[in-house]
């Protein structure tokens, strides 16, 4: 007989489990779960020979000419670097990676599989205006593998920092969860009962989801894998890690939820590399790029924007109607510009990200020998990650990622390029022995020390917890607005997601909506 | 004429990896210090524009030989020491001649303070940087009227905490840390830029 449990008290332990149901309620909250499927679209009216200069060829940038340039207004997007796409970054043979201090050019095989996204790198199945462009713009995608099971976690105080397959890991932590969830069900008092059949229902989903014994206790699972045979002989199961072994590392608090909300399944990429989107747009626009154009001045006039440049050494002007700017807000404050003061404060507000990634090229898909087809392996280092491609699977060749910290990247930022490499070696060599003989042709990239960018995606000043102050909120809604009806920011950084291509599009799609119903509201 | 042709296919391949390497500039000083170096405060690099040609040249071969920036608590030195890391001297001296085309914008005031306790926080600083903070080349001295006050708040704390002027090689800014003993905390490091400010209004 099953004794029934209070709803409290067991949504409490599910929530300190840190199981599916704390998961769902957090994504509900973030807003990733939407309820229908509608791209965000543009029905802007005639350009009538308007004109924008666009300040910047990041996605946002070619967006905005696209979108403008298809009701007719002439565009002019100025790029200050030698490509467009900004933080869409695809490098692969031959490559400048125009890092300030540490600039290199990829050294990896001149195949079409041998490239390393060291920018934007994933597509989640949400983000349908950027899907609806990839569609629109004959962008081939493909799924990409987040989660992979397969892959290893590596902890120094784990297991003598023997690394363990994600699948044994995570098997084991749910099995014992599951274990004291079960118990603790049949300790608890009632108040608010649950009824007999439903108390049931929860039994069972507990016991299935640590995979348990009838008596609710955790003896090992066949979904950890098998040590031995399972195809003509029995399978030999892998034996149990010990509970406390588990708690050794930090990853017991984190890697049952690395495949739930933004990263969840099911995420995208372009075949080919992510910088497909950029050549997609490009095919549309690009005869209005003007490369190594870098802005010198921004000034603002009551009939349109002044936009002085440097190219080829000179100094030149271009004059336009409107201007839709996603220079980072951190280079814009060192521009001349005759911006009002609680905008330019709006824009110091604004940090940049430091994030990091590192790549290298395989000699030899010595990942595909462990069974390993894509994924993340997850290392309690420095390093952080190791990515494996899903291009190019079964080839000689491979390009993995070798490091990916989106936080604290400075880290290896201020390292020289050398001792970036061997930080990276010595720690994935922890997960794969003969890494070190394995791998060549680093490639590394601080991306607070990119030329023309100086950092990653915008950091806004705000907490988890509380969300955005009421303080960061009025400067993100005095960067969104436009400067005397005339100068848009646009990209990801004017939004409450910053990173994501998606918003970069929807910030570009709100600037050009509101410009368009300012025009049409106009008197004639 | 096959040999030619022969020696002519080998050349190929060489060349049109020589030719695919994208170009870069080496001129970059200005996508952190701004517009003709006018100084960003969004990434905290200071103005250069009317910068003294001795001042630059000693700062750059500074950041260079790692006698500045080299402190893993100088945040900012740390960012500027690899961009110079690859100077050669005459790279330097392009960079200083490039530098003396732009146009002296002297910074916008951002700091507030106390003018008459920052005046007399200054007195010990006039005998090298002048009455005027402009600055004395014969001792070393750059002007500092003009400089971006958040910069020199930076500096001055970074000379007070030992991050700056502690190598061995750096004379001048073992003498600044020295000077900087007499402020006292960050009400007077405020107090001191404010009046450095009121001196180019």
């Amino acid at each position: 007989m099953v004794k029934p449990v209070s709803r409290r008290e067991f949504l409490n332990l599910l929530a300190a489990a840190g199981g599916a149901g704390a998961v769902v309620k957090a994504g509900a909250a973030l807003g990733i779960m939407p309820a229908d499927a509608a791209a965000s679209t543009l029905d802007l009216a005639a350009g009538n020979g308007r004109s924008a200069v666009i300040l910047g060829g990041g996605i946002s940038g070619l967006a905005t000419a696209y979108e403008l340039g298809k009701a007719g207004w002439d565009c002019t997007i100025l790029e200050a670097s030698h490509r467009c796409g900004g933080r869409i970054f695809t490098v692969r043979h031959g490559t400048l990676i125009d890092e300030l201090g540490n600039r290199q050019y990829c050294e990896f095989d001149d195949e079409p599989h041998m490239y390393f996204n060291a920018g934007a790198a994933r597509i989640p199945n949400t983000h349908r205006t950027l899907l609806g462009y990839c569609k629109k713009l004959g962008v081939e995608l493909e799924i990409f593998i987040n989660e992979n099971k397969t892959c290893w976690v590596q902890d120094d105080a784990m297991l003598g920092g023997k690394p363990v397959r994600n699948i044994e890991y995570t098997t084991h932590l749910r099995g014992f969860v599951a274990e004291m969830m079960a118990k603790a069900m049949h300790e608890t008092d009632m108040d608010e009962p649950f009824t007999e059949e439903e108390a049931g229902t929860l039994l069972g989903m507990i016991r299935s989801f640590g995979d348990l014994s009838e008596d609710n206790v955790y003896r090992g699972s066949s979904n950890a894998g098998y040590a031995s045979g399972g195809f003509l002989s029995p399978g030999v199961q892998n034996d149990i890690i010990a509970f406390r072994d588990l708690l050794k590392t930090p990853f017991a608090m984190r890697l049952l939820s690395t495949n739930e909300g933004e990263t969840g399944p099911i995420l995208l990429q372009p075949r080919g590399g992510m910088d497909q989107i950029t050549e997609g747009f490009l095919r549309q626009v690009g005869d209005r790029v003007s490369y190594r154009a870098t802005v010198a001045s921004i000034q603002v006039r009551d009939d349109g924007v002044e936009v002085a440049y440097d190219q080829d050494g000179a100094r030149r002007q271009i004059r336009a109607d409107y201007c839709f700017n996603c220079i980072p807000t951190h280079l814009v404050t060192g521009l001349d510009h005759n911006f009002p003061a609680d905008y330019v404060r709006a824009l110091k507000h604004v940090l940049r990200g430091e994030a990091y990634k590192a790549a290298f090229q395989a000699k030899e898909r010595f990942w595909e020998k462990q069974d390993i087809y894509g994924g993340i392996s997850w290392m309690n280092n420095r390093s952080q990650q190791i990515w494996y491609p899903v291009a190019g699977i079964h080839r000689q060749k491979g390009v993995i990622l070798a490091a990916y910290d989106y936080g604290g990247g400075m880290y290896h930022t201020r390292m020289t390029q050398q001792e970036r490499v061997e930080a990276h070696l010595a720690d994935g060599e922890k997960v794969h022995a003969d890494y070190r003989d394995l791998v060549e042709k680093p490639v590394t990239v601080g991306w607070h020390r990119m030329n023309h960018m100086l950092g990653c995606s915008a950091r806004w000043r705000r907490s988890f917890r509380e969300g955005w102050t009421g303080e960061t909120e009025q400067h993100y809604r005095t960067l969104q607005a436009p400067v005397n009806g005339r100068h848009y920011m646009i990209g990801d950084q004017i939004s409450m997601r910053s990173a994501w291509m998606e918003s970069a599009l929807l910030s570009a799609h709100w600037a050009m909506a509101d410009l368009d119903r300012r025009l049409r509201n106009a008197p004639a | 004429m096959t040999r030619l042709a022969l020696i002519c296919l080998l050349c190929i391949p060489f060349l049109a990896s020589a030719a695919e390497r994208e170009p870069f500039d080496d001129r970059y000083c200005t996508t952190c210090h701004g517009t003709d170096g006018r100084g960003n405060e969004g990434v905290q690099a200071p103005r250069l524009a009317g910068m003294e040609p001795w001042y630059l040249k000693r700062q750059l071969e500074n950041y260079r030989d790692g006698v500045r920036g080299a402190h893993p608590d100088d945040i900012e030195g740390l960012a500027m020491q690899p961009m110079a890391a690859g100077l050669t001297d005459e790279s330097i001296q392009d960079i200083i001649e490039w530098a003396g085309g732009w146009n002296y914008v002297p910074a916008e005031h951002t700091i507030s303070g106390d003018l008459d306790a920052g005046r007399a926080l200054y007195q010990p600083c006039a005998t090298c940087h002048g009455a005027n903070a402009e600055g004395n080349e014969a001792l070393g001295a750059p002007a500092l009227a003009g400089q971006n006050d958040w910069y020199m708040v930076t500096q001055l704390r970074n000379f007070l905490a030992g991050y700056r002027g502690v190598h061995p090689r750096d004379v001048y800014g073992a003498q600044m840390r020295v000077m900087t003993t007499g402020l006292n905390g960050e009400n007077d490091i405020n107090n001191v830029v404010a009046y450095i400010n009121s001196l180019s209004d």
